[in-house]
């Protein structure tokens, strides 16, 4: 097997939350040796969030912010003294990347900047991504993924209506902007490796996010319309939506269907038995227009049956089906099961824990998760003995002083 | 870049379009898929009019290639021979009975990169499975956690599933490529939608292993275990996403207090010393019956100001009072967002088959060495037929009137 394609690059890695630290999530599962810089004296909130083992707080214990930083190392320096900052300036030369995911201030406050760091690193590539970027008035605006979903569009074209607003679960802009970044990251380090340049790159979640609600926006800025919610509507396929099955252990259980032509009507007529009713109901057109009366018609038909044994049956006759899963179904599932998406890694503290695995899958370069989250500040000696050369009496004063913290 | 994807993978394709590289849509006989999907410009369909279309195949060129056709498939192959990426998002086996297949590439073209865009994966029972986009939401868990708990779970009324499939694709593309230029040979990457929405759950699918439980859809609630808090509050015109806590929302949550005092609007207990008994330090953190009566209490009194105010004047307040709060927004705020125009954000294009420009989302970062962004509209179907046929492959006029005639193109 060849080498991991980032094995020799180097990050030191500033960012917190989401969005920064699943961008170098993926260098560091394909080979980055990737320091994340933390500081107890200001904790990354995802190691104060659930889950956690056995259900206890503990900033070693969240696996919110362990499935994010897998393959990564971890040291502790508190920016905000200035001998830290001396020595994140005297590891620069090691890095080929920086990354963070502050508000802009932060980085002006540590009297650091893209100019100030390649003067001593000339080919460095800094990332920084915030909500709005790093110029603009709104540039210091603070917040998580979930706010930025609602100003970027999403919550306005979520729920059942206009009056009624019902949000996508949780963070979700978050899981949007990274890939951008990544392709940001990867093209720059592809220059870079051409042309020896670095560059600095500012990422705002907010631009990159609107990327998946571009035909909304193209469309308002061409005709003045402003799309909104339509619930389970959709003008591609009817019927479309989700249908409530029999109950399983007390929990609901419902299935996704989406049916895109008059052929795959019939197949799900076929499945599901044909009411008289059917008959109207023949024609794409025909289902739009009476779109609640077909809802009603699955509806009836498919409350006494099993989602997954539904879910088989209407597949092998060609229709888009899948049951509506929660989390237990997810680590049930036979084809994230098959694709060998859940990894189990021994943590130092938490022990076996589940992970999310990648997305995809390689031929010949495949990455890993190659080791579990850090502990806070656990590779502090080692990342500081190797590339700075500090002995332990060194560190032992540093982190007496809390400059190590 | 070859592209001959669907709405599986359309965003791959863009995404390399944005930065620069030369991507050619493959379009069988009557175009590519996205060129039908709606809603369409002014709900009039037509081949250049679809929205999905026009945002996610922009800067592409186009090509007509008949894949049933042995003259076509060559063609491919040839194509195949010069491309440094192909993405498909064909049902599984399709291509290797065309003879298209990775394998069969990679004799041609080691070098090559080629994704391809699944549903469910390769190698388990669902393997051949149809989806649509509200399928794979569900599959991927994101649909049992969206909606009011007494209706149906829902999707987003915008596709997303295959957004996430094609970012996941371009960024595996780019880690192949980074890979490639080590040792200059490609690779085949497999990417798995259902795994792509799994990653939006934001750890969810820890909490039934670690707390013994897993949410259930709670509307404009947040679900965490223990926690129910109201995320979306009324406002005089209109809504704003916004969170009553602790912890990291602290001060947020003090601050919209002070305002509501400042203003005559809060009860007295509301302000009382020390604040809300029942922020928790976590904000996380299961609290008592008691202290959710009052976090009860506490949100109706802030429902009841923010109704006094309009999105405009929240918005001002979040940014001068460093609120965590958000209004919702539609596509006419965002179009009129002054922080969007100070960074220069939206791009025009001119379309030359709609005979009028389109505004679209520019570039998806800021490089200063390499800078991105949209390269142009949308193609016309099979506009650079002459262009990647005669100039690319060395066809003649005479030879590309035969391959359209026979049907190859």
């Amino acid at each position: 097997m060849s080498a991991m394609p980032f094995a020799g690059v180097h990050v030191l890695d500033f960012t917190w939350f989401a969005v920064g630290p699943v961008t170098t999530k993926y260098l560091a599962d394909y080979g980055a040796d990737v320091v994340r810089i933390e500081s107890a004296a200001r904790p990354d909130g995802l190691r104060l969030a659930p889950p956690w083992t056995d259900a206890q707080p503990g900033i070693d214990r969240s696996q919110f912010f362990a499935s994010f930083n897998t393959s990564k190392r971890g040291i502790t320096l508190d920016m905000n003294q200035p001998r830290a900052r001396e020595i994140f300036l005297r590891m620069l030369p090691w890095a080929d990347v920086v990354t963070e995911s502050f508000t802009p201030k932060t980085l002006r406050n540590w009297e650091l900047d893209y100019d100030r760091m390649r003067a001593i690193k000339p080919d460095i590539i800094l990332l920084s991504t915030c909500m709005q970027g790093q110029t603009g008035p709104h540039r210091d605006y603070p917040g998580f993924g979930n706010l930025m979903a609602a100003l970027s569009g999403f919550y306005h074209v979520s729920g059942y209506s206009e009056a009624e607003p019902c949000p996508p679960y949780g963070a979700y802009t978050d899981f949007i902007a990274p890939r951008f970044a990544v392709c940001a990251l990867i093209a720059a380090l592809d220059y870079r490796r051409r042309t020896g340049q670095g560059q600095y790159i500012d990422l705002a979640q907010y631009e990159a996010s609107l990327h998946n609600l571009a035909p909304m926006l193209i469309d308002q800025a061409a005709t003045g319309r402003v799309l909104g919610p339509v619930g389970n509507r959709s003008e591609r396929y009817a019927p479309h939506g989700a249908y409530r099955c029999t109950d399983e252990d007390g929990h609901e259980r419902w299935i996704a269907i989406a049916v895109a032509d008059d052929d795959e009507w019939r197949a799900l007529l076929g499945v599901i038995g044909s009411p008289p009713a059917a008959a109207e109901f023949a024609t794409m057109a025909g289902r739009m227009r009476r779109h609640a009366a077909v809802d009603e018609m699955i509806g009836a038909r498919v409350r006494g049956r099993g989602a997954e044994d539904l879910t088989v049956a209407l597949q092998a006759a060609g229709v888009a089906a899948y049951p509506v899963q929660n989390c237990m179904d997810l680590h049930r599932d036979e084809n994230l099961a098959a694709f060998g998406f859940w990894h189990w890694l021994d943590h130092p503290e938490m022990g076996p824990s589940p992970y999310e695995g990648l997305e995809h899958r390689m031929s010949r370069t495949p990455g890993d998760l190659r080791r579990p989250a850090p502990k806070i500040g656990q590779h502090t000696d080692e990342v500081l003995g190797e590339i700075l050369h500090l002995d332990a009496a060194e560190i032992d004063e540093l982190r007496r002083d809390k400059v190590l913290y | 870049m070859l592209d001959l994807s669907d709405d599986k993978g359309a965003l791959c394709g863009k995404l390399f379009a944005d930065m620069g590289a030369d991507v050619i849509k493959i379009e069988p006989p009557g175009g590519c898929l996205t060129r039908r999907i709606p809603p369409f410009l002014e709900d009039q369909p037509g081949p250049d009019r679809g929205l999905y279309f026009l945002a996610y195949e922009a800067g592409k060129r186009s090509v007509t290639l008949n894949l049933e056709s042995p003259a076509g498939r060559a063609l491919l192959g040839e194509l195949a021979a010069r491309a440094d990426f192909i993405v498909e998002s064909f049902p599984l086996g399709r291509m290797e009975a065309l003879g298209l297949g990775y394998d069969a590439i990679a004799k041609i073209n080691p070098r090559l990169i080629y994704a391809s865009v699944t549903p469910f994966g390769d190698t388990g029972p669902g393997r051949d499975y149809k989806t649509a986009d509200i399928v794979t939401w569900a599959a991927g868990g994101a649909m049992y956690l969206m909606g009011e708990p007494g209706q149906p779970p829902i999707q987003m009324s915008l596709p997303q599933a295959g957004l996430h499939a094609g970012g996941e694709a371009a960024v595996a593309s780019m880690i192949a490529h980074y890979a490639r230029g080590a040792d200059g040979l490609g690779q085949h990457i497999v990417v798995n939608m259902q795994a792509c929405i799994v990653w939006t759950l934001m750890n969810e699918q820890a909490m039934p292993i670690l707390h013994g439980d897993y949410l259930r859809r709670s509307g404009v609630f947040t679900g965490a275990i223990g926690g129910r808090r109201k995320t979306v509050y009324q406002c005089a015109d209109g809504h704003l996403s916004f969170l009553l806590a602790g912890g990291a929302y602290l001060n947020s949550t003090n601050a919209v207090i002070a305002w509501m005092k400042e203003e005559g609007a809060a009860p007295a207990w509301l302000t009382r010393e020390g604040g809300l008994k029942s922020l928790t330090p976590s904000g996380f953190m299961a609290a008592s019956a008691e202290d959710y009566a009052e976090l009860d209490r506490a949100e109706e009194a802030v429902q009841s100001f923010f109704l006094t105010k309009t999105k405009k004047e929240l918005w001002a307040n979040i940014l001068k009072r460093r609120l965590f709060g958000a209004p919702v927004a539609n596509a006419a705020d965002i179009a009129a967002d002054p922080q969007l125009h100070a960074r220069d954000y939206f791009v025009t294009v001119e379309h030359a088959g709609l005979g009028r420009t389109l505004t679209m989302p520019g570039a998806f970062a800021k490089l200063s060495a390499t800078p991105v962004g949209p390269q142009g509209a949308a193609p016309q179907l099979g506009k650079h037929n002459r262009a990647v046929y005669g100039d690319l492959l060395g066809r003649s006029e005479q030879q590309i009137a035969e391959l359209r005639a026979s049907g190859a193109i």
